[in-house]
């Protein structure tokens, strides 16, 4: 009991999430958002090529098609940019922040204790630049689990490490 | 370890036969009814005839059916394991096996036919990602009794061990009863929209099932028809609006009644047990540290009888279960309140400090509901369809209704947060105050638009086990400033939550 204290608190010294300097993507995922977007938009391309070519009505539109998916394209191109600069997360002592959003800036934190169990999840392109998706669940449900891709490889294996080892402690 | 009655596999109560059977035919009756009525109203004798031989060959087949069941199902205790298993099926063998220390609920239930024959079904839930449950059609009371200590004597957390006396309890001495009259003021007071829904399903399912059947000469469309032309318009439309509204509340009282007809409470070493229902009596038990959210609702008649509702929900493992993980409380006062609220948190959560949310929140949602469609409305009545304008009165009506509610809304919407506690107060008619422990905040997450971080407002979700709480265009750095507190709160202590 010769311990315990209970001072008041003085808010304005806490740690404030909102000022953590997050750790952006590595630039290599990037090339993986490059690459989905590029296989997505190959198979949309030929299934509307073959439609043009079958349905000779909307052959004098062919133009039209081809300028909206051009800007669709163009669209997806931007979004996905702004998307993944605005991305970042930071590991804490005691918390994990993720921000995302495009028009909207989201940032969730989930401190470690709340954690129920870390996955690292390998996708088909990113394992061949070497990068890792770092998942957390928490109790929560869906809406409150997070996953951080375009992580380095050594360093996702490093997070779930740490993170395994909160959660043990916690135990 | 002393080998208990479960070790070895055992069948279910020989009078739950009874019952096995009952629930096939009601299965049957429930899936067929509309059919079997139109086919003896509409059939002729030697059809009749034959339709009763026919029934009774079903009812013989139902019955081998429910005795091959039977003799199929067995379950017990793998003592070695630590397993509860539970075997059935008749051609198509299913093996459930249930680690006992998950095994988070163990509830006993009885429908009208569980009466007569006086046995008990038996629900067993249980936690974790593999999601679980288990159901016992019909054992004897000692049966069920035992079973229950037996499976619940493995749970980590305090338990309720001695179901009989458990049962002597709620009889003895809840501390809560709801009477009829509670009852029946709820009835009249809430779930006018679900009351309707069940409506219109009910009507539907007639009607198709009718034309199923072909029997489209017992709906008479005419007679509607001629009865509005017989009457003017106003009165019709009035007459319909009183007939639905008197169906509505019948049901609403007629609901409230089966399902909470008899509602006690008691209070057992810590934890709540409910007991309540009219045709089958449900028991249930609360343990306060499964506690996430506590919504207590209240809408304007409510207050003015003096009752309100209060909804408790608990860890959800699994959205399917959304339903059983919240426990409804129709119909206490305030006193009431006061006491289970102290039971839950030991104490009365008070409303600290005040956020409202930015006006923005108000003139976004009058652009959304209000602006927009009138605007489509009138550009299409102007330039395509001038008849539209003939509905105006709907229009004006719309716009006056989702304008005061928009403003009660706005007006009630409010986040209350003290030192251990936030209540997020919303609703316009029915005014929710959610009540969550800031122990139990598993994630928080903000938003903010970018052409919002000028005027300092953004948005806040609060996740928890048993769902999420929103607080929309609130003052932003407020808002952090309370995240970083809570955050503070949730990690100093390296307890796990729970």
């Amino acid at each position: 009991m010769e311990n315990f204290t209970n001072e008041p608190i003085d808010i304005s010294a806490l740690p404030r999430y909102e000022a953590v300097n997050l750790n952006a993507l590595q630039p290599k995922y990037w090339n993986v958002i490059l690459f989905n977007i590029a296989a997505i938009f190959l198979i949309i391309g030929i299934a509307l090529a073959v439609i043009i070519y079958f349905v000779e009505e909307i052959h004098s539109m062919a133009w039209l098609f081809g300028l909206v998916y051009v800007l669709f394209l163009g669209f997806t191109f931007l979004l996905s940019k702004i998307s993944f600069q605005k991305r970042g997360f930071a590991f804490r002592e005691h918390d994990v922040i993720y921000r995302s959003g495009i028009i909207a800036t989201n940032t969730m934190i989930i401190p470690y204790n709340r954690v129920q169990h870390v996955a690292l999840h390998e996708g088909f392109i990113s394992r061949y630049f070497d990068l890792a998706k770092v998942e957390i669940f928490t109790a929560g449900g869906d809406s409150s689990d997070v996953s951080i891709p375009g992580i380095k490889k050594e360093q996702a294996e490093d997070i779930k490490q740490l993170l395994m080892g909160k959660i043990q402690k916690q135990l | 370890m002393i080998k208990s009655e479960f070790s070895t596999p055992q069948r279910q109560s020989k009078t739950g036969l009874l019952v096995l059977f009952a629930n096939t035919v009601f299965e049957f009756l429930k899936a067929m009814w509309i059919l079997l009525v139109v086919f003896f109203l509409r059939g002729k004798t030697m059809d009749v005839f034959w339709g009763i031989g026919g029934i009774l060959l079903v009812l013989l087949g139902f019955g081998v059916y429910s005795y091959l069941k039977y003799r199929t199902f067995t379950f017990y205790i793998d003592e070695e394991q630590n397993e509860f298993i539970v075997q059935h099926g008749i051609l198509n063998k299913t093996k459930t096996v249930i680690q006992l220390h998950k095994i988070q609920q163990v509830n006993l239930k009885q429908n009208i036919i569980h009466r007569i024959v006086n046995v008990y079904q038996v629900n067993i839930d249980s936690a974790g990602s593999e999601e679980k449950e288990a159901v016992i059609n019909a054992v004897s009371k000692e049966v069920a009794m035992a079973l229950k200590a037996k499976l619940l004597d493995n749970e980590r957390v305090e338990v309720v061990d001695n179901s009989v006396e458990v049962e002597k309890e709620i009889e003895d001495k809840p501390f809560l009863k709801i009477d009829l009259i509670s009852l029946l003021k709820v009835g009249i007071t809430s779930n006018y929209a679900k009351s309707i829904g069940l409506l219109l399903t009910f009507f539907f399912t007639i009607y198709e099932n009718l034309n199923h059947a072909g029997a489209d000469e017992f709906i008479d469309g005419s007679k509607v028809e001629d009865f509005i032309q017989s009457n003017t318009e106003v009165y019709s439309i009035l007459l319909a609006t009183a007939l639905l509204f008197t169906i509505i509340f019948i049901i609403n009282i007629v609901r409230t009644l089966a399902k909470y007809y008899g509602f006690k409470i008691a209070k057992h070493k810590g934890s709540l047990i409910m007991s309540y229902g009219l045709i089958a009596t449900q028991s249930t038990i609360l343990k306060p540290e499964k506690v996430q959210i506590v919504k207590i609702t209240r809408n304007f008649f409510q207050k003015k009888l003096k009752i309100l509702e209060i909804k408790i929900k608990q860890t959800i493992n699994d959205d399917s279960k959304q339903d059983k993980s919240t426990i409804e409380i129709p119909g206490c006062n305030e006193i009431e309140r006061d006491e289970i609220l102290q039971l839950i948190f030991n104490e009365i959560p008070e409303k600290g400090e005040k956020l409202k949310p930015n006006i923005r929140k108000l003139l976004f949602s009058i652009f959304i509901l209000i602006v927009l469609p009138l605007t489509a409305y009138l550009s299409i009545g102007n330039w395509f369809a001038n008849s539209i304008f003939e509905y105006k009165s709907i229009a004006i009506v719309y716009t006056i209704f989702v304008l005061i509610g928009l403003l009660f809304g706005f007006k009630n919407n409010s986040l209350f947060i003290n030192n251990r506690h936030i209540i997020m107060q919303s609703g316009a008619w029915d005014v929710d105050n959610e009540i969550i422990k800031i122990e139990k905040i598993q994630a928080i997450t903000t938003s903010q638009l970018f052409w919002h971080k000028s005027l300092n407002i953004g948005s806040l979700t609060i996740h928890t086990a048993g769902g999420n709480i929103s607080f929309q265009l609130g003052k932003f750095d407020k808002i952090n400033q309370y995240i970083n507190l809570w955050l503070y709160q949730i990690e100093k202590n390296e307890s796990n939550w729970n």
